[in-house]
């Protein structure tokens, strides 16, 4: 018994390595990566801290007068100045001087430096109190350092004097690298665009769902059922056609079908109209195709479910609603439609699932174009993470958009298991006789 | 309601299935219609319910020419071999969809299926599945659908097929009693011979989608057309004799000569086949037949035996039990010349 378990156990392993590997872990990478800001611009190892413009940007909501001190120059007279101005071989009387009673001291702005060069008993000319002073420019703007601790340190000899609070806040701002953060979720749930786009997504997996992958499905396996056989199977095969041609070549023909020197501009020219890009031209033209491109890849799937569940129930049931006296409509109703619960169920679910995800064909044909009219969730998480004009590949943010995406996904196909009442489908019947 | 079928043909593609059969059964009758598997028998029924189209001729109920009616105008109750019970509905709703599809008040279908399930004796069991079902209860639902519209015509595919020995017994005095119950004329497809005699007022025989003969069940058993009739009705089933006529007399083997009045007016050559049904072999007859036991068997109240002739041909014998012989106990056993059924060479009977 216990080596027949381990015999199993060792028997699923390589499966179970598998499953752990490139099904569990992407999500669980993808949780990882939503709860950092990754992008880009911090790349996804550390980073260093960078005292940029944008840094100092980011602390002036907090502390302002921190960071225009920290943005504005500073002037240190510090060994280093003294010994560049010896260097320069002007009066040396000057630069004993600042050594000797200068040493050590910060001004805050260029003026206060030179008043105190001016007054200096040596007398520098204009020209020259303005070359002393550049010496001694101590700005932190624009500055590199490879740790928290040399950024502090820098700070605190140019004369901040920063609390425990403080050193934490510039310490934050300037830090390159990504650090765990839930902005993802909150920059989700508050954007106005996010707000858009999953409406967008709610609308296009509705329509494309109910109209075709399941609705027009469910009308090509019902009128096929009441064809001839010979010319059910074409009608079936040409409905594959779509599923079967690669997308790239499908997705081409749509665009040949409505370019502006496309099929439908040149038909409709006959008429009188002027060429125009159908699929381009407005958000509703964007939305039709889009809906029909999915739809009749997705109908084809549903109608050889459907077909093959019609085809499993015995051909009497048929015989004997028809003897009951039950037209066509009423067979549909009562004897078909009935048996095809667990069916429409498995469709809707995984067809569902796979419209969430998938945004190749909108990716091909519009781009989410036009503007961002047919922006879905997962392209938009696409063009965030992998892709997006800008540049800047926000991978924190994308990872958290397909974390929605998941959960949205199982959220709902737990509704569908409701509504369809799955219990009752796979409950057991009782047998006594 | 009567029904007759007028020349009526049906072939699938190029199969001839079943050419120019006549028949008529009569208001309130219930016909057997009998044969072995695959001599079209089904597709009978199924040109009366109109699921199949007839190839050509005419299908009347009463006077009511309905060939070209789509079953659901007919008002025919079918019941199908795999008793074809909607899985998805509870046995109530199985039984009232005829209603349902008329658009009947669900309480008056809910109500008249409750009758019809009282009358087939499963009132119990309206709200189970048939899956919840035995096999004889699956059956008492599918005639309470055909029943429950009230049709002019019962059609029955080999309903007992399925059941086990003793449901079938069961079932066959009910279908039988319902059948008288309600007058409803009736037709009961089957290839079982004892179910056709015990359950119908007459036996059509079928063999290759003809009729061969229509009789009422004991006039079929005694006074078989063919050979092939006479071969598929009885149980334990009659035993034939290979020979020829000579003299009035029946020879057959090595000059094994039986002496029967039929024979008189027969040209002596001629070739024939003598059936003799196992009841008429044994202790009572005119003609002495000599042979060794082959074969015994015991059936409680009777015994069956295989005779072995000389000439190796066999009789069976159907006799009160009794323990005097066994197997390899030559016997010398009478044979009642007058029962023997004589056919020529065609099968024809003389
Ligand atoms: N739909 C059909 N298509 C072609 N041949 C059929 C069809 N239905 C029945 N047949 C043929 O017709 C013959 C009679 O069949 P059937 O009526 O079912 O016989 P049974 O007497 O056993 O009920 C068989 O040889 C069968 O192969
Ligand atoms: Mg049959």
């Amino acid at each position: 018994m216990r080596t027949s378990r381990t015999l199993g156990l060792i028997m699923i392993a390589p499966a179970a390595i598998m499953i752990l590997l490139f099904f569990l872990m992407p999500v669980v990478l993808t949780a990882v990566f939503s709860l950092t800001n990754m992008s880009t611009a911090t790349g996804i190892s550390g980073g260093a801290y960078q005292v940029t413009q944008a840094a100092v940007n980011r602390l002036t909501t907090d502390m302002p007068e921190l960071a225009a001190a920290i943005a504005g120059p500073r002037f240190v007279i510090d060994e280093e100045g003294v010994a560049a101005l010896e260097a320069l071989k002007l009066k040396p009387g000057l630069a004993a001087e600042l050594r000797a009673e200068h040493l050590g001291e910060v001004f805050a702005s260029r003026r206060e430096a030179e008043r105190v060069i001016k007054a200096l008993k040596d007398r520098p000319s204009t020209r020259e109190v303005k070359r002393i002073s550049d010496l001694f420019n101590r700005s932190v703007l624009n500055t590199r350092f490879e740790t928290r601790q040399a950024l502090l340190e820098s700070l605190r000899k140019l004369g901040f004097n920063l609390g425990p609070e403080e050193q934490e806040a510039v310490a934050k701002a300037t830090y390159t690298g990504w650090v765990w953060t839930a902005d993802n979720f909150r920059t989700i749930g508050n954007s106005p665009d996010m707000a858009q786009i999953f409406l967008n997504t709610a609308f296009y997996v509705a329509v494309t769902l109910l109209f075709f992958n399941v609705g027009y499905a469910l009308f090509l396996a019902l009128t096929t059922h009441y064809m001839a056989a010979a010319t059910a199977s074409i009608f079936r095969a040409v409905w594959l056609l779509p599923r079967i041609t690669p997308v790239v070549i499908y997705v081409l023909m749509w665009k040949w079908l409505t370019w502006d020197n496309g099929f439908l501009s040149l038909f409709m020219g006959q008429f009188g109209y002027p060429p125009r890009n159908y699929l381009l031209d407005n958000a509703q033209g964007a939305w039709f195709f889009v809906i029909l491109i999915n739809g009749f890849i997705g109908a084809s799937m549903g109608m050889l479910v459907f077909s093959s569940a019609i085809k499993a129930i015995p051909e009497t049931q048929f015989h004997a609603s028809e003897v009951d006296g039950a037209s066509r409509w009423q067979q549909i109703r009562y004897i078909i439609l009935p048996q095809l619960r667990w069916p429409i169920l498995f469709v809707t679910c995984y067809q569902t699932l796979s419209l969430l995800a998938s945004f190749n064909e909108i990716l091909l044909s519009t781009r989410g174009g036009p503007g961002r009219a047919t922006e879905v969730w997962s392209l938009a998480a696409y063009h965030t993470a992998l892709q997006n004009y800008t540049g800047n590949l926000e991978y924190g943010l994308g990872a958290a958009m397909a974390l929605v995406l998941v959960v949205i996904g199982v959220i709902l196909s737990l509704i569908y298991l409701r509504v369809f009442r799955y219990d009752t489908l796979i409950s057991k019947p009782l047998i006594e006789d | 309601m009567r029904i007759l079928l007028d020349k009526f043909s049906k072939s699938f593609g190029s199969t001839k299935v079943i050419e120019e059969m006549d028949l008529e059964v009569g208001s309130g009758e219930m016909l057997a219609l009998l044969g072995p598997s695959g001599c079209g028998k089904s597709t009978t029924l199924f040109a009366i319910c109109g699921i199949h189209r007839p190839t050509s001729g005419r299908i009347l109920f009463g006077d009511r020419d309905v060939t070209g009616l789509p079953s659901q105008e007919r008002n025919v109750g079918v019941v199908f071999q795999s008793y074809a019970l909607y899985p998805h509905m509870t046995v109530a709703e199985n039984i009232g969809f005829p209603l349902t599809v008329r658009r009947m008040a669900a309480a008056n279908i809910r109500k008249e299926a409750a009758e019809i399930a009282a009358l087939v004796h499963i009132d119990n069991l309206l709200d189970r599945r048939p899956a919840q079902l035995s096999g004889g209860q699956q059956q008492r639902v599918a005639l309470a659908r055909a029943l429950i519209r009230r049709p002019d015509v019962l059609l029955l595919d080999e309903p007992l097929a399925n059941l086990d020995a003793k449901l079938r017994l069961e079932m066959r005095s009910e279908i039988r009693r319902l059948q008288k119950e309600t007058g409803i004329t009736a037709i009961l497809v089957t290839h079982d011979q004892v179910e056709a005699m015990s359950m119908c007022d007459r036996i059509a025989i079928m063999k290759a989608g003809e009729i061969v003969q229509i009789s009422t069940p004991s006039e079929m058993y005694n006074d078989p057309r063919t050979a092939f009739v006479a071969g598929f009705l009885g149980n334990p089933p009659i035993s034939f004799l290979k020979g020829m006529a000579e003299g009035g007399a029946f020879v057959f083997g090595n000059s094994i000569r039986l002496m029967l009045p039929a024979l008189a007016a027969i040209p002596d050559g001629a070739v024939l086949t003598l059936g003799v049904r196992p009841e008429h072999f044994g202790t009572s007859g005119d003609v002495q037949v000599e042979g060794k036991v082959a074969f015994a068997e015991t059936q409680g109240r009777e015994n069956l035996y295989d005779v072995v002739l000389p000439d190796r041909s066999v009789l069976r014998s159907i006799q009160p039990v009794r323990n005097d012989v066994a197997v390899g106990d030559p016997v010398c056993w009478s044979l009642d010349s007058k029962a023997a059924l004589v056919f020529a060479e065609d099968g024809r009977r003389l």
